[in-house]
């Protein structure tokens, strides 16, 4: 357990209690929707689902202070996100659960407030549940594998965990997006666009939420089928984070991270279909965003009944 | 096929049927005609119940629970803090579950149940031994909902010949066959009771008693923590009739807390039960022998006497602010506060299952513990036996609603009873003085069935002795009602 014990840039006895909020910048596609983060919008067919698991570890997700002597509060969150779907024709409707294993952090005062380190793992809290997301998404038009698609989506957080393990903010917050995707045969992309409602303003307090935020993110890479098969890989970066509305894209209030994943999918309807997720990437270390991270995912699904052109 | 009997007996075969507890309550087997996700899907052909990929289920529940004064020549005397208040009382629990199940590879599955429970106890979850009141009750709940992950675990099924047997679609088993000799591996979060000490009459307690009494044996001290679940691994060997099940779990750092312990190979607890399947007359029961042994961060009662007739200034008013105990402010009683250290508990046990009717069955449960230290993980009781019937509908053309009828009678080691008589507390029971009794429990039930998919229940208890305590009687009676869905 790393939990030291600093003191930068104040004095303990004038400095006030930061307050946990919820710290990650990981917000995962819905399960079904191929990217980590971005949604390729293939939502079609009768009714069909998917379930997903996905295991992420992340080096550094908060440092407050300026220079080298930046405060880690939390240096490691390790977590695992389970979620499943249903979707039918173009509506998609998703539950997630984060599942915080690992969070750890360094104690200090930085900018009048003491910042008190989260220590959670198995042997002291054998079963939180961070934020459940409840979500919805929509393929307004485009055809499902065609070039260009658009769509909206809305996600509410149910407030669970504890504020001062930064798993939570503690107060519900909402996701409103809007959603754009396409693929030719040999390449997809996709991007979004959005808000996040966030009540949990702490504008004082060194690397703390500031209220609402803008969304944004774009991923794109070529399909590559594996031989004849039915498998296909995908490779390629996505790029995505979020910025306070009211600090517009200022270097402390905005997160920024790029992500290198590659995924092995297969690709045929009517059927149960495996998609196994990699990737790595960094980040600029503001506002949420972890210096590096690494994650996994393992998903089922299976588009149902699907009619085929003729 | 879904029918009930093929259930039970799949069931009585298998052991593994979708079946978890809370304080780690198990979901139980849906029917073929519920009125649940996955029955509407397979009906719009959708879905192959008998070979899933993945399946998803959920349930809620509120039972409250009326206690009725009683009167009581003493409570919480000398400063002992653990009496069931004399006063009227209402206890309740809701909860709110699901259930995923995932198949990965050949064999292989993942299931995830996150659940959520808001719950008031009586007195604090405090005078009982071994009949609280309410199955669903935790010792780390608040009347505000707080959810939190009960299961996350992998299991893993070797086929190792013999029959085919269909293993059903419910809620933590993915509908899938697999063969009647085989080797199954959980290995995971989840509670001790997913796989041992099942009872396919008394069944899914959501569905049945409303008292904890009827969940497990009370003296099965199995390793948990507040919530009532754990991590570890179980293995079981399903061979036709026969199944043996082995397991090691993490037991609490200290009794009845929620952190636990991973040292697996320090502190532990191990259970070992054997199970033979039957038919009489065509109908199926069972007859399981279960055995216990942990080895755990403890108190023992004797050493807490010793300690504190070596030097009076041990006693539980005096245990060390910073220090685990159970915030007795009692001067003149022993405290285990003083005495922790490894221990070892054991018990031993047989549960009986017996359908004599295609929806009727009888069920016993009997167990005793050695009864030296003290409540690790679940009921303050060192031996417990139970008796009852539980009925469906059937035969009154109802065959969704669910009637039931129980006696648990648990009582106390000889030097559990003398600690407690000097006044001595352990997280549950201690009322300052104890003149030693067996602590009773009459229960019944009517469960009523609506579309397929909820249930509304009214239940009475009798409890006498409570805390195994003769000098305050009782009886107390304890009226409920329920409410439950599943979908």
């Amino acid at each position: 357990m790393a939990v030291a014990t600093v003191v930068l840039h104040g004095t303990r006895a004038a400095a006030q209690q930061a307050q946990g909020f919820n710290v990650e910048r990981f917000y995962p596609s819905a399960p079904g929707a191929g990217w980590f983060v971005m949604d390729d919008l293939d939502i079609h067919g009768d009714v069909g689902g998917a379930m997903q698991v996905t295991a992420a570890y992340d080096r550094d997700p908060l440092l407050v202070g300026s220079g080298a002597s930046r405060l880690a509060v939390v240096s490691d969150r390790a977590f695992a996100n389970f979620g499943g779907s249903m979707w039918y024709k173009r509506w998609r409707f998703y539950l997630n659960f984060d599942l915080p294993a690992v969070v750890y952090g360094s104690s200090g005062v930085v900018g009048g407030y003491t910042f008190t380190a989260p220590n959670v793992d198995p042997t002291t809290l054998p079963d939180p549940v961070g934020d459940v997301r409840l979500g919805t998404d929509m393929r307004v038009f485009g055809d499902p594998h065609g070039p260009f698609r658009f769509g909206i989506g809305a996600q509410v957080f149910y407030p669970s965990g504890r504020s001062q393990d930064y798993d939570t903010d503690g107060t519900f917050h909402a996701m409103f997006r809007a959603l754009f995707a396409g693929n030719t045969d040999h390449f997809t992309y996709a991007a979004h666009i959005g808000t996040h409602l966030r009540w949990f303003d702490e504008s004082q307090t060194p690397g703390s939420p500031k209220g609402s935020e803008l969304l944004y993110g774009i991923a794109a890479g070529p399909i590559m089928p594996i031989g004849t098969s039915s498998w296909a890989l995908v490779v390629g970066p996505e790029i995505y984070g979020a910025t306070a509305l009211r600090a517009f894209f200022s270097p402390t209030s905005t997160a920024l991270e790029g992500l290198l994943s590659a995924r092995l999918e297969g690709t045929r309807d009517d059927t149960i279909q495996i998609r196994i997720k990699l990737g790595a990437g960094v980040g600029n270390g503001q506002f949420g965003a972890p210096e590096w991270r690494v994650l996994t995912s393992i998903e089922i699904f299976n588009h149902n009944h699907v009619e085929h052109a003729p | 096929m879904r029918s009930k009997l093929g259930l039970a007996l799949v069931c009585a075969l298998l052991a593994l049927c979708g079946r978890a507890w809370a304080q780690s309550a198990p979901p139980g087997v849906h029917e073929d005609e519920a009125f649940d996700v996955m029955n509407l899907l397979s009906k719009a052909g959708l879905r192959d119940l008998g070979s899933e990929r993945w399946n998803a289920y959920g349930q809620f529940t509120y039972i409250t629970i009326f206690k009725a004064p009683f009167s009581a020549p003493y409570t919480n005397a000398n400063g002992s803090n653990n009496s069931l208040s004399p006063e009227f009382e209402r206890s309740y629990a809701g909860t709110f579950s699901l259930f995923f199940g995932v198949r990965l590879w050949h064999g292989a599955e993942l299931y995830f149940a996150p659940e959520a429970i808001a719950e008031r106890p009586l007195s604090n979850l405090k005078g009982l031994g071994g009949t609280t009141e309410i199955f669903e009750l935790q010792k780390t709940g608040s009347e505000t909902p707080v959810p939190y992950r009960a299961r996350l675990f992998y299991r893993q099924y070797f086929d190792l010949g013999g029959k085919k047997v269909l293993l059903d679609s419910n809620p933590l088993q993915v509908g899938r066959t697999v063969t009647s000799h085989r080797l199954v591996l959980t290995l995971g979060n989840y509670s001790v009771i997913d796989v041992f000490d099942k009872n396919n009459v008394t069944w899914d307690p959501r569905q049945t008693f409303f008292n904890e009494a009827f969940m497990s044996h009370s003296a099965y001290d199995f390793p948990a923590e507040a919530r009532g679940f754990t991590f570890g691994g179980a293995a079981e060997l399903d061979w036709d009739d026969w199944a043996i099940r082995i397991g090691r779990f993490a037991p609490p750092q200290h009794p009845n807390e929620q952190s636990l312990d991973f040292r697996f190979w320090e502190y532990y607890g191990d259970s070992l039960e054997l199970e033979h399947d039957h038919k009489i007359k065509g109908l199926p029961g069972a007859v399981r022998l279960l055995g216990y042994r942990n080895q755990v961060y403890s108190g023992a009662f004797a050493d807490a006497i010793a300690a504190f007739e070596a030097d009076p200034a041990k006693n539980a008013g005096a245990c060390p602010a910073n220090g685990y105990n159970y915030g007795s402010g009692n001067f003149t009683a022993p405290d285990l506060c003083w005495v922790r250290k490894q221990n070892v508990k054991v018990g031993i046990g047989i549960n009986l299952e017996q359908f004599v009717a295609k929806d009727v069955g009888l069920f016993m449960r009997a167990m005793v513990a050695d009864g030296q230290t003290e409540v690790e993980a679940y009921d303050s009781a060192d031996g417990d036996f139970s008796v009852g019937a539980v009925a469906k509908g059937a035969l009154w053309h109802r065959p969704f609603d669910v009637t039931g009828v129980g006696l648990q009678l648990s009582w106390i080691s000889s030097i559990h009873a003398q600690y407690l008589a000097m006044g001595g507390v352990d997280d549950f029971i201690g009322d300052g003085h104890l003149k030693q009794a067996v602590e009773g429990l009459v229960e019944a039930f009517y469960s009523v069935n609506l579309f397929k998919a909820i249930w509304l229940a009214a239940d009475f208890q009798m409890i006498w002795n409570p805390g195994y305590n003769a000098d305050r009687p009782g009886p107390i009676f304890l009226p409920g009602v329920k409410v439950h869905a599943e979908f």
